[in-house]
């Protein structure tokens, strides 16, 4: 663009002649044809120049120059250069044509329940000529877990973008995040994840090889379900030994066998959290 | 000259066949290929030449031979014999080789004698040493090995429901609309790490936990910065952490800088890298009857049991514990991997080692196992 | 004409070589050596000639390292020929010449000391060497065939040089002794004493009684300036190759081999490394030893074989550690066999003399025995032998893989491929830090272990594990990113350090492997780049030496010398029985 603009000064200079002008339209739009007027008699060459284009023909002066919308499919500032002798020049902006696609981002793609600010999304919009679109229009953000509304706000963009950040819901499962605008809509999903374990208890009983060992239902402190697959760790201690295992909950519950026959201790923690001791005599 | 030359040479060929095997000459076979046989084994007349033997023939896997030099007071049968040398079930001793040994006496007597050997097992994981005492009887002049029955573990035949917990992983096409199915890398964190000066060099050992609630591959990288601000070397936690971590999994990690004085590193710089992947919650290994000990070459354990509460043979076992302070600092991690295959149901000893120095600052530890199972690969 | 005169007769040359060429000619047809355990390795430096003639710099093995530091001249010719018929026929092609021109140096070698039967006998007895089979078929040692062709062929013009001061003989042994050095250098040198120096000594045997026209002070004068013009072009030809060393000395640990070992203790290694070389010349050792001392001449000649028979035996005697020092652990000694029985060649064909002239058609019969059944047991021992190459699996689906998705932008890593890695590379466009080749190692994770190539790790017991650990540590610093595994035993490793398996080829026979966070490779920098100008004369010199011996020999026949007796009681020769060589 540097490039562009030092040429254009550079031929603006040397247009001194007051015998020939060019006068293009103030705003185009995108792809859409125009045109350029020039005045004056004879021939000349007429010059072109904008983002990821340049362009030359043969004019008559005193004839309006045609502009087709291919050459005008990019948004931004134009130079149109007329050389007979001298030459003259003007600029036009084109601007971005109507959204046609708005693109999404949300983050995180997983979201513990019940956080402040976790979820937040951004949206951009684009003519049919990927085009930034620049004009103040409002994009309508919604969040939605199952049928409870968490969200719904219209936010003006800024320099083509809108955003938004939120709180995550308070059940886990799929949170649908939508942005809209006029008749176009993306829709984005983020997965509500349980939080850390609460109140994490356990219960056990001997049988024939030691100790079978297990949660109850490992919930976090929303009442959700901690997936399954979260590794719970029973630690039993039996005089002055220790035995540990990792287990996974599975439907809700984690249970492990523990090989002790003494009276042990033991007791369950999941990441950072602890639950509670079990004291269990010898056989 | 007609006679002299020939008898020169042929001569001297012998005598330096002969010097190259009096100077111990180099028998070596490629490892994992069978070494043919001697032309020339010298006789079981001392404790240490018959177990040398034994040892070689065991090294060269000629089973009869070995076999046949034991002592018929043995109690292990030739099957026991050649499964306590050779493993079984897919466990790291069917994978190893038996590199080389070094014998000692310990106690001899005119009929009996105790030698100690330190077996080198060249393994897929590394080489590992193995201590065994043998115990040797002399029958007429020649010394044999009385060889114990090797206790295979049996495992009852039973039906273990198993419901399967397993991720998949599906990745997106490389079509899709911008955005639409990005899918975040697991939320791991570092949650303790120490930098301590060894004789080998600088370590870096600490603990991760996964707070995500999909697995995470982890590995911890680490780069030691001196104080004009250069990486003087940089390193990976390699074997000595479990990589695929489930939710809220802990895994201890110890990343080696072999002959990197600590004094000189103004900085450590350490990252945790994770990633989806694919990963099953099973099988579920215990570890059990954990105590702090010396073993009996008077070195300072940590041993127990490890109980596989699974249906499926674990293979190969890989225990990596985190030793702690009583301020709960990490001030250890050690590793080692169990040479017999863990079957369903069943138990195998382990025993990692524990410096000296160290020992006596141990107030409690945590021990997480990492597995290979061929059935899995 | 009866049997005794039928015997009488030299074998006529060209039947010889047409007898190599009937015998090995359909062998290489189908390709045998193909599967040696050097092959590859040749036809990768090969397509690399073939692709960068002036530019030895290859970055597809250890990140990167110089082909000048082997000699280049049987890959160059490879190269060349690949043009037309394939690098796999070119291959086969060069082999095959190298093969035929044997017979030709042996006849021509042999003639310094027996007449031309005998010479003749000895140079068909070279056909059905077990150690040539060996070399060629199991061991794949092209360079090493072809530079003792060379060199066989150059020492007769040594000799002429230095009893006869022929100056045409001065300058096609020292062009012919390049092109052997430009095939394969360290033949060249251990070729001095094993060969050249039996030679001079004869020289000077057959000086001092006045069997050749030269004095003793002319034949070690003449002998001095063979060697300077010898070692100056070898100087200039190799030029590349000498700075590499001088540059980086082979420093790395010694990398154990089974052909050092004691083969009194292992007899699956004397098999291998004596037998099977040797075949049905064990029977004749006695003879040689008897009729090598029977004659003043024929002492260097036997003082020759005897050395390279003791450094043949590698660990059974002390004597190659104790000459060699540091080099003994560099060197492997199966080539030190090969040429025993090419020393040992002119005594069985003065064997052959004797038994043909004393029992006819049963010697006749007898000694085609002899030979078919040494050549036969060394092919035989290909399939037998427990040292056989791997690498039965198809490896096009790892080429087709790395090719793809732009995974050539990491580097890759095989296991349990055997020399199978080499055709892996050559058809990859993906680098390995691993290679082939021990001397041109320069990546400490390598150097530092007594192992070879990554891929054989597990033969090389701790070491190589050793090695293999220290690899896969610094994988994100290489680059990677790709392990291909064909031998489970590698799969504990690859699961315990992070690697995940993402495909299986081959009905499972090769799996291939990942790990999540490796960056992409990027070049490693190395002082070991040679600069353009040693690629120019590396791609100018050793071929156009080549070029030079053959047009010369072409362009300017050679009269034949008349062959010295050796007291053996010959028949009487008609001259027109004779074939010049």
């Amino acid at each position: 663009m540097p490039r562009l603009i030092s040429i254009c000064a550079l031929l603006c200079l040397l247009g001194v002649s007051p015998a020939q002008d060019v006068r293009a339209p103030q705003n185009l739009t995108a792809g859409e044809e125009g045109s350029v007027s020039t005045t004056g008699s004879g021939n000349a060459t007429f010059y072109l120049f904008g983002p990821g284009v340049s362009d030359k023909q043969d004019v008559n002066l005193g004839e309006d120059v045609r502009l087709p919308g291919s050459d005008l499919q990019n948004a931004g500032q134009y130079f149109a250069v007329l050389c007979s002798g001298d030459c003259r020049s003007t600029s036009f902006f084109v601007s971005a044509a109507r959204p046609s696609s708005l693109t999404f981002l949300v983050h995180p793609s997983r979201v513990p329940v019940a956080q402040n600010d976790a979820v937040s999304g951004v949206a951009i919009l684009f003519d049919k000529f990927r085009n930034l679109e620049l004009t103040a229009e409002s994009v309508d953000f919604q969040l939605n877990a199952g049928k409870a509304s968490l969200l719904s706000r219209a936010v003006p963009e800024k320099d083509g973008i809108a955003w938004f950040r939120a709180a995550s819901g308070k059940s886990a499962g799929a949170l649908q995040v939508t942005a809209s605008l006029n008749d176009l809509e993306t829709l984005r999903a983020v997965q509500q994840v349980a939080s850390e374990p609460c109140n994490l208890r356990i219960t056990g009983q001997r049988n024939a090889s030691g100790i079978l060992v297990q949660t109850e239902p490992v919930h976090d402190c929303t009442g959700n379900p901690v997936p399954d697959g979260t590794i719970v760790t029973f630690t039993a201690t039996e005089d002055g030994k220790k035995s540990t295992v990792d287990a996974p909950i599975k439907q809700d519950i984690a249970r492990a066998q523990i090989a002790a026959s003494g009276p042990a201790v033991i007791s369950a923690a999941s990441g950072v959290v602890m639950g509670n001791e079990l004291r269990l005599g010898g056989h | 000259m007609k006679i002299v030359l020939p008898v020169i040479l042929v001569v001297g060929t012998a005598g330096l066949m002969v010097l190259a095997l009096v100077s111990g000459g180099n028998a070596r076979g490629t490892v994992g290929i069978a070494g043919g046989s001697a032309m020339f084994t010298p006789k079981g007349t001392t404790p240490e030449v018959a177990l040398h033997n034994l040892l070689v023939d065991v090294q060269r896997r000629h089973w009869d031979r070995a076999y046949d030099a034991l002592s018929k007071t043995s109690k292990a049968d030739k099957e026991d014999f050649i499964q306590d040398w050779t493993g079984s079930n897919g466990s790291l001793r069917s994978f190893s080789a038996l590199e080389g040994f070094d014998p000692r006496p310990l106690h001899i007597t005119d009929d009996q004698a105790e030698m100690r050997v330190a077996l080198h097992w060249s393994t897929p994981v590394g080489p590992i040493e193995d201590v065994r005492d043998i115990h040797l009887v002399r029958e007429g002049d020649i010394w044999r090995a009385v060889w114990p029955k090797y206790k295979i573990p049996a495992v009852p035949a039973e039906v273990i429901p198993v419901t399967y917990l397993r991720w998949d992983l599906v990745t997106g096409t490389a079509d899709d609309q911008w955005g639409s199915k990005n899918v975040d890398a697991p939320r791991v964190r570092i949650i303790s790490m120490n930098a301590v000066n060894t004789a080998e060099g600088a370590i870096v050992m600490g603990e991760v936990v996964n707070e995500d609630t999909i697995p995470a591959f982890v590995n911890v990288n680490s780069t030691l910065v001196d104080g004009s601000g250069n990486a003087i070397d940089d390193e990976t936690s390699f074997d000595k952490i479990d990589h695929v971590l489930l939710p809220k999994q802990v895994t201890p990690y110890r990343i080696d800088f072999p002959n990197i004085d600590l004094n000189k590193v103004k900085n450590v710089r350490i990252d945790v890298k994770a990633a989806l992947v694919p990963a099953s919650a099973d099988p579920v290994i215990g570890v059990m009857d954990q105590k702090l000990d010396t073993d009996a070459q008077g070195k300072a354990v940590l041993q127990g049991e490890l109980l596989n509460e699974s249906g499926q043979t674990v293979n190969i076992s890989h225990v990596i514990a985190s030793f702690y302070d009583n301020s709960g600092k990490v001030v250890w991690v050690s590793d080692g991997y169990v040479d017999r295959a863990l079957l369903p149901q069943s138990s195998e000893p382990f025993a990692v080692e524990i410096p000296k120095n160290v020992s006596d600052k141990v107030h409690n530890f945590h021990v997480v196992v990492n597995q290979y199972s061929l059935a899995r690969s | 004409m009866t049997n005794e005169k039928n015997y009488a007769r030299p074998i006529p040359l060209t039947a010889i070589v047409l007898v190599a060429l009937a015998v090995h000619g359909p062998l290489l047809l189908m390709q045998l050596p193909a599967r040696s355990f050097d092959a590859n390795f040749h036809m990768f430096f090969a397509s690399h000639y073939a692709h960068h003639w002036f530019n030895p710099w290859n970055e597809k093995w250890f990140a990167g390292f110089s082909q000048t530091t082997y000699p280049p001249l049987t890959h160059q010719w490879i190269a060349l020929f690949s043009t037309v018929i394939g690098l796999k026929m070119g291959y086969m092609l060069v082999q095959l010449i190298a093969i035929l021109l044997l017979p030709v140096g042996i006849f021509r070698f042999a003639r310094i000391w027996v007449n031309d039967r005998a010479a003749s006998y000895a140079a068909l007895g070279s056909v059905f060497l077990g150690a040539l089979s060996f070399l060629a078929y199991q061991a794949g040692q092209l360079a090493t065939i072809a530079s003792a062709a060379l060199y066989l062929n150059a020492l007769p013009y040594f000799y002429e040089w230095i009893a006869e001061s022929r100056k045409l003989a001065l300058l096609k042994g020292v062009l012919i002794s390049l092109t052997a050095a430009a095939a394969h250098h360290v033949t060249l040198i251990f070729g001095v004493v094993f060969f050249a120096v039996p030679v001079l000594w004869t020289a000077c045997l057959d000086a001092r009684r006045r069997l050749v026209s030269g004095s003793l002070g002319g034949v070690l004068g003449r002998t001095v300036a063979f060697g300077i013009a010898v070692g100056v072009g070898v100087g200039i030809v190799l030029l590349p190759y000498w700075l590499a060393l001088i540059q980086h000395p082979i420093q790395q640990m010694p990398i154990p081999h089974d052909s050092r070992a004691n083969y009194l203790l292992n007899s699956t290694i004397a098999v291998n490394y004596f037998v099977i070389p040797y075949g049905a010349l064990i029977l004749a050792l006695p003879f040689i030893l008897i009729r090598g001392s029977s004659s003043r001449r024929l002492i260097p000649l036997l003082c020759g074989f005897w050395l390279a028979f003791i450094f043949g035996l590698g660990g059974t005697t002390p004597l190659p550690q104790w000459l060699l020092g540091r080099a003994y652990e560099v060197l492997t000694f199966e080539r030190f066999a090969f040429w025993a029985t090419l020393l040992a060649l002119p005594f069985v064909g003065l064997l052959a003399v004797q038994l043909l002239d004393r029992f006819q058609t049963k010697a006749a019969v007898g000694l085609s025995l002899a030979a078919v059944g040494t050549i036969g047991a060394a092919l035989w021992w290909l399939n037998a032998n427990p040292y056989r190459p791997g690498g039965s699996a198809d490896v096009e689906p790892v080429i087709v893989f790395l090719n793809r998705d732009g995974h050539d932008s990491y580097r890759y890593l095989t296991l349990g491929f055997g020399s199978e890695l080499a055709k892996v590379s050559t058809y990859t466009s993906a680098g390995t830090v691993d290679g082939d080749y021990n001397s041109a190692r320069l990546l400490p994770e390598m150097t530092h272990y007594g192992s070879a190539q990554l891929t054989n790790a597990k033969f090389y017991g701790s070491a190589g594990m050793a090695s293999l650990r220290a690899m896969l540590e610094h994988a994100n610093r290489y680059g990677l990113k790709f392990i291909f595994v064909h031998d489970p035993y590698y799969e504990p490793l690859l699961t315990f350090v992070g690697w995940r398996k993402i495909e299986t080829f081959d009905n499972g026979e090769i799996t291939a492997w990942s790990k999540e966070d490796v960056p992409p490779a990027h070049q490693i920098s190395s002082d070991a780049v040679p600069p353009a100008w040693q690629g120019l004369i590396w791609g100018i010199l050793p071929i156009g030496v080549s070029f030079l011996a053959i047009f010369l020999e072409l362009l300017l026949p050679h009269q034949r010398r008349a062959p010295v007796e050796v007291g053996v009681p010959f028949h009487e020769q008609d001259p027109q029985e004779h074939y010049v060589a």
